[in-house]
This record gives C-alpha cells, sequence and structure tokens, in this order.
C-alpha cells in the first residue's frame, strides 16, 4: 500500500520550500571559518616566497613593487590568478610573518565574464575587500604545538 | 541481418552517473554486453603529486573522489603517517572520525540523488539534496569549505574545533536524522521502487569476492566485511557500531545497506562525541621534508576500500622534485563495480535498458576515482 507515502507527500505539500533566494532575497552562506579572499599586509611581507612554494595549484607568482619596504629589500610581493586558486590556504599557512590572511569574501564577488581580471595583483591585494567581510584564517588559527619527536618504525 | 543495436550511454546522458559512458550492445530492449569506456575525466593527479611537496599533495588527493574526499584525505594521511612514523594526538583522531562519517552521511545522500533521479522519484531527490545541504554547511562551519575540505591532514586535523562544536554537531543530527526517515519510507519502501529493484542485479557472496567488490556491494551480498572494524584506524576501535548486510545480493539490499549506513554513522558520530577529549593538541607539526620509506593508508570509504601507496625515495631527484614523493598510487572502489561485475551481471542475468539506471545506480559508481 502507499497510503504511507501519500501521508508523506501531504505532510510535504504544506511545507517551506528548502531553496534559499540567493542573491535576490538572501546572502551567501558563509561562516567563520568559510575561506576566500585572501589580503596581503606588504608591510609585513618579506618576499620569501614561500606562498608561492606551497601554492599547489601554481596560482602565486611574485610581482616587483616600486616602494618604500624596508622588510621587503627585493620588492617582490605576492599576486594570485584566483582563476587557478583553490582556496586550500596553505598559502597563509606558509607565510612565516603573517603577511596574508584569507577573508570570508566568496568566489560570489569574484564572478567576471573577463578572464584577465581573475589576476589579483599586491597592490590589489592590498586593499581590504570593499563588502562585509570576516578574518578566518591567518598565521594563529593554526599554529599546532612544537612537534614530537616521531617514533622509530 | 544482425539483430543487435550497439548504443552509446554516457557522458552527457542524465542517465549516465557521472563522466563515463557506456558501450552497451542491445538485442531489442535486452542487454546483451555492456563495455565501460573510461577516460572523460583524467587529470594525471598520480603524475602532478610526484612534482609537489607532501601538504600540498594531500590538496590534490582530495579531488580525486569529489562525492566523498575526506576518505580520500584520510587514505592519504594514514599513508603519510606512516612513512613519518607517527600517531595522531587522541583528539585529533576523534576528530576524523565525525569528519569521516560525516563525509560518508554526504556522499551517501548525493548518491541517493543520482539514484532516484533517473527512477523519476523527484521527491527523494529533493529530499537528500535538503537533508546533504545542512551537512555541507556543517562542514563550512568546522572546515571552511563546503566540498573540498582540506581538513583532515598528516599530523592530525588542520584547525582546532569551535567551542560549540558538540551542540551544533548533535543539532545537524537532529535536522537531518528525519529527512532520512522520511527518504527510507517514502523511497526505500515505495512498492514502485521495491518492484523494480528487488531481485535485480544479484551478486552472489563467492562472486562478489572474486570479482573485486568492496564497500555496499560486499556486504550487500552478505559478507560482513569493513575495514572500520578490521584494521580499527583511529578511534573506531573505541566505538560500538553494526555493519549492514544484505541477504540476496540484488539491487534492493546494496540500496538499503546505504541507507543503514547512514543510521549507523549517525550512531558513530554520537558515541564520537561523547567519548572525546576536549582539551590537549589537535595536530603535530611535521617537518617539511619527508623521510624515506613506503606508506600504505587503507580506509572503508562511501563506496567501497580506498588504498594509498606511497613510495618516497628520494634519491638523485632534482629541483621541486626532490622535496615530493617518488610514487603514488590510489586504488578507488569503483573500477571493479562498473566493468567487471556489471559485466558479469549482464552476461547472466535477463536486463533491459530500463533496467539499466537501477542497476548501475545500485554501485554508486564515482567515475573520478576510475580515472584520477
Amino acid at each position: 500500500m502507499v497510503l504511507k507515502q501519500l501521508g508523506l507527500a501531504l505532510k510535504y505539500l504544506f511545507r517551506r520550500p528548502y531553496t534559499r533566494m540567493f542573491p535576490i532575497k538572501e546572502e551567501e552562506y558563509v561562516t567563520g571559518r568559510t575561506r576566500a579572499r585572501h589580503i596581503l599586509y606588504m608591510d609585513r611581507c618579506t618576499g620569501c616566497t614561500a606562498c608561492q612554494m606551497a601554492c599547489p595549484a601554481d596560482a602565486i607568482k611574485m610581482y616587483y613593487i616600486e616602494g618604500d619596504y624596508p622588510k621587503n629589500r627585493r620588492k617582490i610581493f605576492p599576486g594570485i590568478d584566483y582563476s587557478r586558486c583553490t582556496y586550500c590556504g596553505l598559502c597563509v599557512e606558509a607565510c612565516p610573518v603573517s603577511a596574508l590572511v584569507m577573508t570570508s569574501y566568496t568566489m560570489q564577488h569574484l564572478i567576471t565574464d573577463d578572464k584577465k581580471t581573475t589576476l589579483y595583483t599586491p597592490e590589489m591585494l592590498a586593499k581590504p575587500p570593499r563588502g562585509k567581510h570576516l578574518v578566518t584564517l591567518e598565521k594563529k588559527t593554526w599554529t599546532p604545538p612544537p612537534a614530537p619527536l616521531p617514533k622509530k618504525r | 541481418m544482425n539483430k543487435t543495436v550497439t548504443v552509446f550511454l554516457g557522458p552527457q546522458h542524465p542517465g549516465a552517473p557521472g563522466n563515463v559512458s557506456f558501450k552497451v550492445v542491445l538485442d531489442g530492449e535486452q542487454v546483451i554486453d555492456i563495455d565501460l569506456i573510461p577516460g572523460f575525466l583524467h587529470r594525471g593527479f598520480e603524475k602532478m603529486m610526484e612534482y609537489r611537496r607532501w601538504d600540498m599533495d594531500l590538496v590534490m588527493s582530495a579531488r580525486i573522489c569529489v562525492e566523498d574526499p575526506d576518505h580520500v584525505e584520510l587514505t592519504y594521511t594514514h599513508a603519510v603517517e606512516q612513512i613519518f612514523g607517527i600517531e595522531p594526538p587522541e583528539k585529533a583522531k576523534y576528530i576524523r572520525v565525525i569528519v569521516a562519517e560525516f563525509s560518508r552521511i554526504a556522499s551517501h545522500l548525493l548518491w541517493l540523488m543520482h539514484f532516484a533521479g533517473p527512477i523519476a522519484a523527484r521527491y527523494a531527490v529533493g529530499w537528500a539534496i535538503a537533508a546533504r545541504e545542512e551537512v555541507l554547511k556543517w562542514f563550512d562551519y568546522i572546515t571552511g569549505h563546503r566540498i573540498y575540505h582540506h581538513y583532515i591532514f598528516p599530523g592530525g586535523v588542520r584547525w582546532n574545533i569551535p567551542s560549540d562544536f558538540k551542540e551544533k554537531t548533535l543539532k545537524v543530527l537532529k535536522t537531518i536524522e528525519p529527512l532520512v526517515k522520511d527518504i527510507e519510507v517514502g523511497f526505500f519502501k515505495h512498492p514502485v521502487f521495491q518492484k523494480r529493484a528487488m531481485g535485480l542485479g544479484r551478486l552472489k557472496p563467492t562472486e562478489a569476492i572474486r570479482l573485486g567488490a568492496t564497500g555496499p556491494t560486499l556486504r550487500g551480498s552478505g559478507i560482513c566485511h569493513d575495514l572500520r572494524k578490521t584494521l580499527g584506524y583511529d578511534a573506531y576501535t573505541e566505538l560500538e557500531f553494526k555493519i549492514p548486510r544484505g541477504e540476496y545480493g540484488d539491487a534492493y539490499d546494496r540500496a538499503m545497506i546505504r541507507i543503514n549506513e547512514i543510521y549507523e554513522s549517525m550512531n558513530i558520530i554520537r558515541q564520537a562525541l561523547e567519548k572525546m577529549p576536549m582539551d590537549g593538541p589537535y595536530r603535530w607539526r611535521l617537518p617539511m621534508v619527508m623521510p624515506e620509506g613506503e606508506g600504505i593508508g587503507r580506509v572503508e570509504s562511501a563506496r567501497g576500500e580506498f588504498v594509498a601507496h606511497i613510495i618516497n625515495y628520494r634519491g638523485n631527484q632534482i629541483g621541486r622534485r626532490s622535496l615530493a614523493p617518488y610514487r603514488i598510487k590510489f586504488r578507488g572502489p569503483t573500477m571493479p563495480l562498473l566493468t567487471t561485475i556489471l559485466k558479469y551481471i549482464v552476461k547472466n542475468e535477463d536486463i533491459t535498458i530500463a533496467d539499466l539506471p537501477v542497476l548501475i545506480g545500485s554501485f554508486d559508481p564515482c567515475p573520478p576515482d576510475i580515472d584520477r
């Protein structure tokens, strides 16, 4: 018999739809940990290229920027190509001086019809996003306790 | 005159289980032979991993199985930890179990969408996706991403759990449990579905072992084999759970195992939340250079046994390869399901073209892990 199934159908008939009306009525769902667009603190960056070496998607390249940066003698800073970035956060983990952080400013805002605009130069990364955002991933978020001595196999 | 017709099913066909194609030989509507045509999703991850550091490889590994990424991360993590010769902290073991079980639930719910859709049970698709959405929100809350989490990491887990972790997790379980129960009654106990799935694609236990089945397909044939019990990795030895198994080995048994596994996963998560230590470290920081050695990770993923085999031999490798593993090999559970087992069933049973979506869907195939 299908009476149970009919009862269920009636129950769901009078329920509100689950669909979220994004972006017309609601904003995107973000949490305090959503990893999205980076911010680069150029005054902290030493140009060590650790973020470039840690990037599994080869999205980070170093750019020469003119200016007065006493900590960065070579004056090279990371620029991120967001068409390649997977938002894994390994660059933030690799940065020894906490110059790169990730915010919750999601990819919805990075949607574009021009592929050239996905490349964010260091100056563009240095400006915080215009919209509402939280800093979700920085050095202190992940710093684990000291490593134990590995057991011998 | 030859009466048989050759038809290609997929990869664009909406009834195909993802990015694979099948060459189906038909006599009328009777399926005589079926061959898998893989390769539409080949991305060469195993080769790419040979040029990246072990921590970067974890990000690659998650992409091998889109529906169930945490178990691939887990198997890779076990292999790397074996090479480093370390054990993760106690707290991380429990967090891993919870994340892996949520990944299993999300994977089974996504399977339900692929399975119920081609059978025209659209209501079950909607309920399954609504339940999965809650799980994905939970993943966003704990790991920062919805699909690829990169959370289980060699040495533990990547970040500590938030302070309201227990309450939030229990709330998610409370939300999805009634939806799963409704799916069970509305779809799995529905007479139309039962008529379509019962007795279809029977696989004997001996044949299931011989043809290389693992996971719910093997358990559907009545064999009680689960690596969570057999190997007892992470915190599974501390937890009590049942292994659902089928009786007849048909499509209906395989489907019911998955719905029962969702209930068991919820049970495991509740137990792990109670037993988990809230203090203590959650991750060991590991050196950038991996020692030489060999490691094998085996986990019970949503589809079956996932294996990662890593050989790290630096030798005279130069440049970027000097920090990368020498060779990585993954074994996914889907390949035998869509080749040997599917062919065996089609050859030994009367299967019509209308049965194919139910039959293929009952294996829960994941084409990305065939191609890698």
